[in-house]
């Protein structure tokens, strides 16, 4: 495997601006009337923020394929999880 | 000094490989943390899907200020390991020692901010089992969310506690110039582990304290 490197500390100022604009972001954003439309943007801000850590914090961006296959094993597996459990319940 | 050259175990040829092959380790590791979580977040869905209206009352009740405020402070404790672990890679030791504790600090400020969610929970009656009582409709529904709510906290609270453990043992070993530019390992590793807890903490925090706000 080719030994990753690490990002600069650019890069980890401006994604900690990045987190914490979408943070404040997903806080107002529940404060807006969208009925079940508020859940979806809170998760997809969620998924926006975990995305940035897994690529720049951790390195996934540059790291071997072999690392970012395993990096998405777990997170493969939850949406599995969830995905099969929620269609037995909403569709009784 | 001898102490930054990197100690390579037998099994490797070098230390390229045995950093590639700790990597790897603790990536599956993470993948198995990422799948336990997974259990109370697929366990969440389900019984919010049933109870939306009690999920939707219980959030409410939640205290959002001090979770807004734990949620800055992780996001900004991840950015101090980040700069730690590139320190570490430098060989800038001192501020390697400087950026682990501010992480550390960081970790215990949310430890401290989330004893003081918990007595407000205790002094509200919202602590299943111990002492929960809820003056509306669906109380026992209601209960349920505190118990998720406790049960995934308190869980996701003991890895940050288990974090900041391990980053004030990697910090008194920098301290000791355990690390330098060609063996820094350890640290990335703590790191990696670090920022975890902080992506799950990015997806308890909308699930907990965001639920029907508006």
């Amino acid at each position: 495997m080719k030994s990753h490197s690490l990002a600069s500390p650019r890069t980890y100022v401006i994604s900690w601006c990045a987190l914490l604009a979408l943070l404040l972001l997903t806080l107002g954003s529940a404060y807006l009337p969208l009925g079940s439309l508020n859940t979806a943007i809170n998760l997809t801000i969620s998924v926006t923020q975990a995305a940035i850590v897994l690529l720049f914090s951790m390195h996934l961006r540059s790291a071997h394929p072999t690392l970012r296959i395993v990096a998405g094993i777990g997170f493969f597996g939850i949406v599995i999880l969830i995905a099969l459990s929620l269609s037995d319940v909403l569709t009784r | 000094m001898a102490s930054t050259i990197a100690p390579i175990a037998p099994q490797f040829d070098d230390a390229v490989q045995q950093r590639d092959a700790s990597n790897l380790g603790i990536w599956i590791f993470l993948a198995t943390e990422i799948l336990f979580f997974g259990v109370l977040f697929a366990a969440y869905a389900i019984t919010r899907t049933q109870h939306a209206a009690a999920f939707a009352a219980g959030s409410r009740l939640t205290d959002l200020s001090l979770a807004t405020v734990n949620t800055a402070l992780l996001l900004t404790s991840s950015l101090t390991m980040a700069l730690g672990v590139y320190a570490a890679q430098s060989g800038a030791r001192r501020a390697l020692v400087r950026w682990l504790s501010l992480t550390v600090i960081l970790g215990v400020a949310f430890l401290v901010i989330k004893g003081f969610e918990y007595h407000a929970d205790y002094v509200e009656h919202l602590v299943p089992a111990v002492d929960f009582s809820y003056p509306g409709a669906q109380a026992g529904e209601v209960e349920l969310f505190f118990y998720l709510y406790f049960v995934i906290t308190a869980i996701h609270g003991l890895h940050v506690f288990i974090g900041v453990v391990v980053i004030s043992v990697i910090a008194v070993m920098a301290s000791r110039n355990a690390f330098g530019p060609a063996y820094f390992t350890p640290v990335d590793l703590t790191g990696l582990y670090w920022h975890l807890v902080d992506i799950i903490w990015l997806f308890v925090y909308p699930m907990l304290y965001l639920v029907s706000r508006s």
